[in-house]
């Protein structure tokens, strides 16, 4: 619904707008679906004046179609895959990260999601050399574990330090300072801040911490918010060509099994969903790393897969590359 | 694509009127003047004021670049931030060892365990430890004592003041810090410390509404401690949905808090028993989603006649286990001396230790 205002178009001036107004269009919906003639004569205004008001408003307010040729040309030349920096990680994702789309990770407390968030970003803000936009809403990013992850890449300071720049942090409590964030960006932020970098990932760890408080009970607005907080990702994902990544917690259905949170609205928001959970087989262990990811929904490789992977992949030195990387390695089929 | 207006922090009141009146972007409210505005949307003069003044607000930040919404950091200026923050010691140096320096400022901690094991002892430490001045390492800062259980005792918070007292004078070296000592007594670490006795969730929760403007006119107080957030929050709830609501917000407000005041959050939580494929186990309290509140959690126990604390959730460190005890003087260091000799490597001991007493979380 956008509003009629005077010089919205050539030829719509303010008494024309009262006029209309007075026979009942407020709007461009109530302009375009109207019988122009009849119009013409309640309004007092010439036919052909309205309706070339008409065609303008309908060039301004209408969606172009797209050929799906061109459509998978643009696939083609702007979408890139980042690599998440683990190679059970990457075999899960069908090679990493796909710009354009959101991933989202969820998880119970200590399963590894903010470690798997830092690992990627400091491994796209340096082997990659993009910048990353990480949004924090817990206030559990901390810069000592990021260089942690750096030291394990490069023992150079110079390299540590300029990865670290290039990881930019934006910190949101509640939903409303989230979407001023984001909305922030799309407007223009994105380029106008990192000056010379471009940006490949946007990271939000977490967006359920500042949804879930919205949603039930005899609040209305909690389903409208986190489906404006998705809209606003999205299209900062397709527009600048940058992958999405975000994190959500668990909540158990019905049948006692782990499911993402956020209901089933949230669902089809994400185009990837990663389940992880501590690995079974280390529950005697009071303090391991290892975690098992599920993948709960793909649209490129089969459902319910598992890969194991240690969290401490992004930690190691860089002497065991070869050999630790064939022990991460586990396939595990779903029964 | 353009903003709407829902996504505005506006009361909804005023958002109903606004969509009634059929406006529906920011863009839309951009050329109008506040009495246009109050009349097409009957709305009063000040709340048209407001409206404006928000739009206007956003609209600016986009333009200026940065200069009006959200201001962002680069990792790099996050360290330098980060390194300046002290953590407050705990006076067990294995703990604090495991924690990187102790319970780090602007970030919220958890403590939980069954009742006995030293989760209030652990809070009163922390409440004198963080007025420790800076020339001793510490970081000199007041503490807000809310207290929802009553087991705030004063007598022992006394005890544990003067050992401190006497640690620190016993450490003097230079100038410094024999004037900082005279400053430095039983009385000034009670005069810096505010106490808040809540009696039900209602009365926490006006307690941390009210929080921010306490804290503007007290800019000294760097530690919060609640003790505990279980205890109000497990009685008089018919609705669970509600209940993870409410504690949902209220850790969005800590952490904001924690992180806008340069403050550290330390509260305690209870345990309950989950019972799953008839195994019992004990697990923190206050549901799964709680879980993901604090940002650093710890587990005290029991393994036989031993405390350990082991840290569970941690953002920069991995989960490790340490052994601890209570003295009269306070949270301590288990004795080095008093360990029975073992050829077995001690963390090797803790481990197994923990995996038999305590199931894993």
């Amino acid at each position: 619904m956008v509003v009629l205002r005077e010089g919205m178009c050539p030829g719509l001036d303010e008494d024309l707008v009262r006029d209309l107004r007075a026979a009942g269009i407020k709007t461009v919906e109530d302009v375009v679906s109207s019988d122009i003639e009849e119009l013409a004569q309640r309004c007092a205004v010439s036919y052909k004046a309205l309706f070339a008001i008409r065609r303008v408003l309908l060039a301004q307010h209408a969606a172009f179609p797209v050929s799906g040729a061109d459509l998978y040309e643009e696939l083609l030349s702007s979408t890139a895959i980042l690599s998440t920096g683990n190679p059970s990680l990457d075999a899960l994702l069908d090679s990493g990260l796909y710009t354009g789309e959101i991933t989202e990770l969820s998880g119970g407390p200590g399963s590894g999601k903010s470690q798997v968030c830092f690992g990627v970003s400091v491994h796209i803000s340096h082997r990659l050399k993009q910048s990353v936009i990480f949004i924090d809403t817990t206030g559990g990013l901390a810069a000592g574990r990021l260089l942690q992850m750096l030291r394990a890449e490069t023992s150079n300071a110079e390299e540590q330090m300029e990865a670290l720049q290039r990881i930019h942090v934006y910190r949101a409590f509640d939903v409303f300072s989230l979407l001023d964030c984001l909305h922030g960006l799309r407007a223009g932020r994105l380029r106008q801040a990192l000056g010379g970098g471009s940006v490949k990932a946007v990271i939000v760890d977490s967006v359920s911490a500042v949804i879930s408080p919205l949603l039930g009970g005899k609040q209305n607005e909690g389903m409208s918010l986190m489906m404006q907080v998705a809209g606003v990702l999205k299209t900062l994902a397709k527009d600048f060509n940058v992958a999405s990544l975000v994190t959500n917690h668990v909540t158990r259905s019905g049948g006692g099994e782990l499911q993402p949170g956020l209901g089933a609205s949230w669902a089809p928001v994400p185009r990837t969903r990663i389940l992880l959970e501590r690995a079974e087989g280390a529950a005697d262990v009071g303090h391991s790393s290892v975690r098992s990811a599920t993948l709960i929904k793909s649209s490129r490789r089969p459902c319910l897969i598992k890969e194991e992977f240690d969290l401490r992949w992004w930690s190691r030195s860089g002497g065991e590359e070869a050999s630790s990387g064939k022990r991460e390695r586990e396939e595990t089929d779903s029964p | 694509m353009q903003r709407t207006l829902s996504s505005l922090s506006l009361s909804p009141s005023v958002k109903i009127k606004l969509v009634a009146a059929g406006f529906q972007f920011t863009s839309d409210l951009l050329p109008l003047k506040p009495l246009q505005l109050s009349k097409e949307a009957s709305l009063s003069q000040l709340e048209a004021l407001e409206v404006l003044q928000t739009v206007r607000r956003e609209e600016g930040g986009d333009e200026g670049g940065g200069g009006g919404g959200l201001a962002s950091l680069t990792a790099l200026e996050l360290l330098q931030k980060e390194e300046e923050l002290k953590s407050i010691v705990t006076f067990s140096s294995q703990l604090d060892a495991a924690l990187g320096g102790g319970l780090p400022v602007g970030k919220t901690t958890e403590i939980c365990g069954a009742p006995g094991v030293g989760k209030t002892q652990l809070c009163l430490q922390l409440a004198v430890d963080v007025q420790v001045p800076q020339c001793f390492g510490g970081i000199g800062g007041q503490v807000l004592y809310i207290d929802t259980e009553g087991s705030f005792l004063l007598q022992r918070v006394v005890d544990i003041a003067a050992a401190v007292v006497q640690h620190c004078s016993l450490l003097v070296e230079d100038d410094e810090q024999r004037v900082a000592m005279t400053t430095f007594t039983v009385e000034t670490i009670l005069a810096n410390m505010f106490l808040v006795r809540c009696h039900d969730y209602v009365e926490l929760l006006a307690e941390l509404h009210l929080l921010p403007d306490f804290l503007s006119e007290h800019p000294k107080v760097r530690l919060l401690v609640i003790d505990s957030v279980a205890f109000p929050f497990r009685q008089h709830f018919d609705e669970m949905s509600r209940r993870t609501r409410l504690l949902n917000g209220l850790a969005q407000q800590l952490i904001a808090m924690a992180t806008g005041h340069d403050m550290a959050v330390l509260m305690t939580n209870q345990m309950t028993t989950r019972l799953q494929g008839g195994q019992s186990q004990q697990v923190p309290a206050l549901g799964e989603s709680w879980g993901h509140a604090p940002t650093i959690r710890i587990l005290l126990h029991w393994a036989g006649s031993r405390r350990l604390a082991a840290i569970f959730k941690s953002p920069d460190h991995m989960g490790s286990t340490v052994q601890y005890q209570i003295t009269s003087e306070g949270f301590r260091d288990v004795d080095q001396s008093e360990q029975p000799p073992s050829k077995r490597p001690r963390t090797h001991t803790d481990q197994s230790a923990a995996s038999r007493g305590d199931a894993s979380l």
